[in-house]
């Protein structure tokens, strides 16, 4: 308090009262603002912590949970599953932090660094956080969930599921949940995701007169002509395809790859199966292929075709645009995942039914691809989606992880689910009828050609010609001519930087082998045997044969493959021979 | 106002020296030097360094030389300043290492010290070139010391992949030689599998596909299995066999067995596509083979009744 106020506040007043009670309306008009302020901060104090108190009464465990999923139902459904857990628990309660999708990953890292992470986390993908930073983060902030994969889970009793351990409840396994670089389980996912084409039914059958989706390439594209040639109300012509900047993805992994396959007998020289990086810049710069392989042609050419019928300057959209083109009925089909399924059929507000169809993959009869497309594409069993971590930072992990477990639980897994519109992972779990199109395809073929995987400017310049190539501003002949030479060129730097990346890995290998041998000592019995099988596959995987393997890739790209020997999947002469000796030996 | 920016001062100094200051025991209440360790490690895995390095320091400090908890304490200690990034201290990581194995040489740690400061000459910073030389005799120092160590064989198993990933001839005969004998002495051992992976590769540079393709088959049969892990399958395994044995052994029997194993076993593989094709591939061959022969068998004979 100032002297001059005090001084005012003891003297008495030398005007009598009407001269006092003036100075004190003076007084009370010059401080009125502080008394609203400071009545105002005090009413707010008190409101505040009389809601909490009533929310959460002293011993009440508050659960926070982080996660992105803005779509329609998910806020909902795990209301629901708090409700319910309740039920059972009333001294537990939790809460959400709904954080939006762009800025997920920064907001992780600075409050696992900061130590104020939620206590359950849904664990980023690759778009929001490297893979490489995800796993540092896992081996500092997160607990395993190894110790708990093989327990009984308790909200399972009365079904056939009582007696089975955790991860064989799993539709997966939990083999999304498995983190190969630090031989543990991390988290615990609690749906399934797939990738399929969605269609409006009514808008298609006006427009093309067909009832059935397109079962095939040539007939999506005829469709497709038939739709753009057609104007709505206002004269706009219609987009047969709906999409955006990141639509390219699920056309790609599900259709325009797999068009390479047969490009992997060229060029898979470790014949591990796989087209690595390193690979296909070896096959091109020793000239063994290039984009005038029939396989790649085929890729890019149904690629063009395709694009041609998403919208003009798609490349500049984001997702909300091709979803909100799609609800207006402004386009025929999108392709997205299950994910985005019950806030697509919330948007068409009974206004018009969706479809759902597979990617349809030129066939082998094809007048044009018939020669290079050699089977349906692959998709692989899907793995574990909205995965949930638990923080080391919880006060309260065992209370999350029975929160978690009571949400994996076949009966709760299909509620959740259902609200979201997504696809259960518990085994038995029951689901619409409507995902029955997004059964996952277990055979087949896969995509061959890994240009981007060298990274740095390699990666940049195909990035811009291809947007370019995808929005038809240059046709694949300029693409060609722009980018093979300069990949055959740049290549050689970039990969040289994916040498010194790799040696940094191994010494982040070291740092985690480091902490599994440190546990391994100090466990026990069963639970050391265990550890140490862990620390030895890791060691002998990351560290012992990947360097031979990687050695052996350095010595492809800057020697070649070996003069006049056969390519990886044909029989050379000698071979032929020793063939030849056998069969006359039988 | 002086005064206030005094009394701020004073405070962000007393946060920053009680931050500074406070180590494992005092921030934690740890007095027990084994939680002390403890603590250390979880620091460590948190990758909070300073820390770790403040509790295995306070066990170190509480407990008497040799005894089994000081030479934990100095092992996380020595493993933190090694692997801490930023701020490694080799020099330091490297002195605390050996007196692990001077203070101990019997204790299990010195067995894994003395493969920590070879693993240190190896694992050199990304653009140095390793002194495979020293790095030999360093791993050789552990094998000759502790030769029945999990640490003394996983010190072999290093020191020979330094001579398999040359990808020289005469480096890989050498290392052949020397994983032959160990296999032969150790069938037992948990690296057997990564041994015969490991010749695999020799013979791969010494181009003897039948022995490749023997050690790739003892290689995978041999894996050590972790069950909880539901990525560690045979599937990649069955399927190099298949295709080392149909591309470069010629032994299209084996390849089939492989091939139909992968199909089996692992009916949702990515390669179960490849493997089918590759049965009908072989099969053509065959025939085509076999219809090659019948057609010289047949032109012979009509030759020598000619």
């Amino acid at each position: 308090m100032s002297e001059r106020l005090r001084s005012s506040m003891v003297r008495p007043p030398p005007g009598g009262g009407r001269h006092a009670g003036a100075t004190a309306f003076q007084w009370l008009r010059r401080y009125f603002p502080f008394f609203i302020l400071g009545g105002a901060f005090l009413w707010s104090a008190v409101t505040i912590v009389t809601t909490r108190v009533q929310e959460s009464p002293p011993g009440t465990i508050t659960l926070h949970i982080s996660h992105w999923q803005l779509e329609t139902g998910v806020k909902e459904a795990l209301e629901l599953m708090a409700r319910r857990y309740q039920e059972l628990h009333p001294n537990v309660r939790v809460v959400q932090n709904i954080i939006p999708e762009s800025a997920y990953g920064t907001w992780l890292t600075t409050n696992l660094l900061g130590g104020t992470a939620p206590d359950m986390v849904e664990i980023p993908d690759s778009s929001k956080l490297p893979h490489d930073v995800m796993i540092s983060y896992y081996s500092r902030y997160f607990v395993p969930m190894t110790p708990y994969v093989s327990r009984l889970n308790p909200y399972n009793k009365g079904t056939d599921l009582e007696n089975v351990p955790l991860r064989r409840t799993y539709k997966d396994g939990m083999r999304g949940a498995y983190i190969q670089e630090l031989q543990d389980y991390m988290h615990i996912p609690l749906s399934l995701f797939g990738v399929r084409i969605f269609y409006n039914k009514d808008l298609y059958q006006r427009l093309t007169g067909k009832t059935k989706p397109p079962a095939d390439y040539r007939e999506f594209l005829a469709v497709c002509e038939t739709i753009k040639s057609q104007k709505d109300a206002q004269g706009r012509n219609y987009i047969p395809i709906c999409a955006a900047n990141d639509s390219m993805w699920a056309w790609e992994s599900q259709m325009f790859d797999p068009i390479s396959y047969s490009a992997l007998r060229k060029v898979d020289f470790d014949r591990d199966g796989f087209a690595s990086a390193e690979e296909v810049y070896a096959a091109f710069k020793t000239g063994l292929i290039d984009f005038q392989h029939p396989a790649y042609k085929a890729r890019y050419k149904v690629t063009w075709e395709v694009t041609g019928y998403f919208p003009v300057g798609f490349t500049g959209l984001a997702r909300d645009d091709s979803v909100f083109q799609f609800a207006q009925q402004r386009g025929v089909f999108l392709s997205t995942g299950t994910w985005d399924a019950r806030s697509l059929i919330a948007q068409a507000d009974g206004t018009f039914e969706i479809g759902v169809m597979d990617f349809p993959m030129p066939r082998s009869d094809d007048p044009e691809y018939g020669a290079v497309v050699e089977g349906p594409q692959y998709e692989g069993m899907p793995e574990g989606g909205f995965p949930v971590g638990i923080t080391r930072t919880s006060p309260h992990q065992d209370v999350a992880l029975d929160f978690l477990f009571f949400m994996a639980s076949r009966e709760q897994n299909e509620k959740v689910n259902d609200v979201m519109g997504w696809i259960p992972i518990t085994i038995g779990a029951q689901m619409d009828s409507f995902y029955d199109a997004f059964a996952p395809r277990l055979e087949g073929v896969y995509g061959a050609l890994s240009v981007l995987g060298l990274g740095g400017e390699t990666r940049s310049r195909y990035q811009q010609l291809y947007t370019l190539f995808q929005s038809h501003d240059i046709p694949y002949e300029a693409f060609v001519a722009q980018f093979e030479p300069f990949y055959k060129q740049r290549g050689a730097v970039d990969f040289e930087e994916r040498q010194r990346d790799w040696r940094r890995d191994l010494q982040r290998n070291e740092y985690l082998l480091g902490a599994m041998r440190a546990d391994a000592l100090a466990a026990a019995g069963a639970e050391a045997a265990s550890k140490w099988v862990k620390y030895r596959a890791m060691t002998a995987s990351r560290q012992v044969l990947a360097e031979i393997d990687h050695n052996r890739k350095v010595a492809l790209v800057v020697q070649g493959p070996a003069l006049g020997a056969a390519a990886p999947y044909e029989y050379s002469p000698a071979v032929l021979q020793k063939i030849r000796a056998r069969l006359r030996g039988q | 106002m002086g005064s206030s920016q005094g009394n701020s001062a004073a405070l962000a100094v007393c946060v920053v020296l009680s931050l500074l200051l406070g180590g494992c025991a005092e921030k934690q209440g740890i007095e027990d030097p084994r939680e002390q360790v403890a603590a250390g490690w979880s620091a460590y895995r948190l990758g909070d360094f300073t820390r770790a390095v403040a509790c295995f320091d306070a066990a170190a400090a509480r407990t008497p030389e040799k005894s089994d908890v000081h030479v934990r304490a100095l092992y996380g200690l020595a493993t933190t300043w090694n692997l801490r990034r930023p701020d490694a201290d080799p020099a330091r990581a490297e002195a605390v290492f050996k007196r692990i194995v001077e203070q101990a040489p019997e204790h299990d740690l010195a067995a894994w010290s003395l493969l920590a400061l070879a693993r240190m000459k190896h694992l050199v910073p990304v653009g140095d070139d390793p002194d495979y030389a020293a790095v030999r005799v360093a791993y050789q120092e552990c094998i000759a010391r502790f030769p029945d160590h999990l640490a003394g064989e996983e010190a072999f198993i290093y020191q020979q992949s330094t001579y398999v990933a040359t990808l020289k001839q005469d480096d890989a005969r050498q290392a052949a030689a020397a994983l032959e004998r160990f296999i032969a002495a150790r069938p037992r051992s948990t690296f057997i599998s990564p041994a015969y992976y490991l010749l695999a590769h020799c013979y791969t540079t010494l181009r003897q596909p039948d022995k490749r393709l023997a050690a790739m088959i003892r290689a995978v049969d041999t894996e050590e299995r972790d069950p909880l892990n539901p990525i560690q399958d045979k599937a990649l395994g069955y399927w190099m066999i298949g295709t080392i044995a149909e591309f470069e052994a010629g032994d299209l029997d084996t390849a089939r067995k492989y091939y139909r194993l992968l199909i089996d076993e692992y009916p949702a593989d990515i390669r179960c596509y490849g493997a089918k094709t590759a049965l009908k591939r072989m099969d053509d061959l065959e025939a085509r083979l076999r219809a090659e022969a019948g057609r010289g068998a047949g032109q012979g004979s009509g030759g020598a009744q000619r």
